[in-house]
């Protein structure tokens, strides 16, 4: 039943700061093993720079591991994994193209003809309510427009993962509900695995299946959650699941330890 | 609390109204001001020649500073008995080649050398070096090495343009935002498509700024090279006016020159608004010169 899609297998990753002065080499991740089945919402959450991030570019094969090894489908992951989708917290649009030129761009990569990729973008465009704005720059777009430009730019070319780095950071508080309600909206029943880093919990519990909590740096697994919320999900009243309170205030609280070990005073908001 | 309902359709019909009223407003604001600008450019000018043509002759020396009537009767002349378009040709097919051939190598270059990394740090310091000569200087020494017809000038020229658009290139290069790479890459984009579609449009800003500084530059290049050696071009003629102690002949040459880099500038500056007209901080470039 169980298909793992992606193995971390055992990883460790070493840094040595660029740029400054500090040539002292740290530890970013230390001993990590986590299996994700195919077709599963997994979110990563934990205290910055716990190295989520890194996770997320050695599935994406930017960055590999010091140590130990990360399998995807079966085979280590030692070149750019152009099945995955690299969703980021800017939205990194090319300034310089259209919003259908960024959308049709990893198409024209692949070698999609012309007349294929123009209409397969305007099935995207138009299902995520951007019709009419094709040929607009993205500095003419709001962040919500361009969150959503950037999201079906990666989903157009069906990667069979979607890595999302917190994806909705930058966003006002009604735009992230809204994009968080479409990406399920997106993602249910097309059986793709998304790995979703955030610092929000509330966005952790509404979206995914399993929750991944690290540790402070060096970054470990301190526990994996399984999100006891049926699907599918309402965004915009996920506080009024009676099993929501209790599943926050286990995770914040594991999530509190890790944070007060640093010092910060840290309190639940 | 009580929500006050108006009455739905007046009040839209009333905002629109006003949206319209506001939007042509501002419109005619907009023609005002660029009326006004226009008129003062016309002004200034014209207080600039007028104070120039009655204070020479009164508070300067008119054979040092000569006047504008006399500077316009000697480019007319120029034009006319001593075929100013002529020797134009000459100065201007040196610029232009020149200018071409020195954004060309400074491009291909500059692309190069930015995907070699290591011979870039191994060389860096020498291209930093050979960027501090004031190139100019280099002018006699290509006169000795390719003769004192047109090629000698294109080389001048040439020289002048290449480092600034070579170091721009890379400057441009290395600028590019290293998340678009990663983005491409796992969107599956050869080298190739990573050159093309997001590291050469990520450098057009410097690019194209390089290409507009070194305009008039290509034209110093051309017209040092002439003033050094050469019977023909405007250089020629500026300093064959110099040799006449003719003041209103050597203005009239400057004032051939001043006309072509603003032609030059005007058709570059074109093409960097059409090259950048995704960047909203671009808009109306000034033209420099």
């Amino acid at each position: 039943m169980a298909d793992p899609i992606i193995e971390i297998r055992d990883v460790y990753k070493v840094f040595v700061p660029r740029g400054g002065r500090e040539r002292r080499a740290f530890v970013a991740l230390r001993g990590v093993a986590l299996t994700i089945d195919a077709g599963r919402f997994v979110s990563f959450v934990g205290p910055s720079g716990c190295g989520k991030s890194t996770l997320l570019n050695m599935i994406a094969g930017l960055v590999h591991p010091t140590d130990g090894q990360v399998r995807y489908r079966g085979t280590p992951v030692d070149g750019i994994n152009t099945d995955v989708g690299y969703i980021t917290q800017d939205d990194n649009l090319l300034p310089w193209r259209t919003l259908q030129e960024n959308v049709e761009l990893a198409l024209e990569f692949r070698g999609v003809p012309a007349p294929e990729r123009r209409q397969r973008a305007a099935q995207y465009i138009a299902r995520v309510g951007l019709a009419g704005f094709e040929h607009h720059y993205p500095h003419e777009l709001s962040g919500g427009m361009r969150k959503r430009a950037a999201l079906i730019r990666t989903l157009i070319y069906e990667p069979s993962v979607v890595l999302m780095d917190e994806p909705f950071g930058p966003l006002d508080a009604q735009t992230r509900v809204i994009m968080q309600d479409e990406l399920l909206r997106l993602w249910e029943g097309s059986g793709k695995t998304i790995v979703f880093v955030t610092h929000d919990l509330v966005e952790a519990i509404a979206l995914s299946d399993e929750i991944v909590l690290f540790s402070r740096a060096p970054g470990t697994i301190k526990r994996v959650y399984r999100v006891p919320l049926p699907r599918p999900r309402e965004v915009f009243h996920i506080h009024a699941d009676p099993r929501f309170p209790a599943f926050y205030d286990q995770l914040w609280n594991d999530l509190r330890e890790e944070i007060a070990e640093v010092g910060l005073e840290a309190t639940p908001s | 609390m009580s929500v006050v309902q108006t009455e739905a359709r007046p009040a839209a019909m009333r905002a629109e109204a006003l949206r319209q009223r506001v939007e042509r407003e501002e419109i005619s604001r907009q023609h005002r001001e660029q009326r006004r600008t226009a008129i003062g450019r016309v002004l200034f000018a014209i207080a600039l020649l007028s104070a120039w043509e009655l204070a020479s002759g009164r508070l300067l020396d008119e054979f040092f500073t000569s006047r504008p009537s006399a500077i316009a009767a000697a480019f007319w002349g120029m034009l006319t008995r001593e075929q100013l378009l002529y020797h134009l040709q000459f100065t201007v097919t040196e610029a232009l080649a020149g200018y071409i051939l020195g954004a060309a190598a400074g491009l291909a270059c500059g692309f190069l050398l930015a995907r070699l990394e290591f011979v870039y740090r191994i060389v860096e310091p020498f291209v930093v070096a050979f960027y501090g000569i004031p190139r100019i200087a280099l002018a006699p020494l290509f006169i000795l090495w390719f003769g004192i017809g047109i090629a000698s000038k294109i080389a001048v020229a040439a020289v002048m343009v290449f480092f600034i658009v070579f170091i721009n290139t890379i400057a441009g290069i290395r600028a590019t935002p290293p998340q678009f790479l990663q983005i491409a890459r796992v969107m599956g984009a050869s080298e190739w498509d990573l050159m093309r579609k997001v590291v050469f449009p990520a450098a057009t800003p410097f690019i194209i700024a390089a290409l507009q500084i070194t305009v008039p530059q290509a034209m110093i290049g051309a017209i040092v090279g002439e003033f050094i050696s050469a019977n023909r071009g405007v250089g020629h003629l500026i300093n064959r006016a110099a040799g006449f102690l003719d003041t209103p002949g050597l203005f009239a040459g400057i004032v051939a020159l001043l006309m072509i880099v603003l032609l030059m500038n005007h058709a570059i500056t074109a093409l960097g608004n059409h090259l950048m007209r995704w960047n909203p901080r671009h808009g109306t470039t000034r033209e420099l010169s």
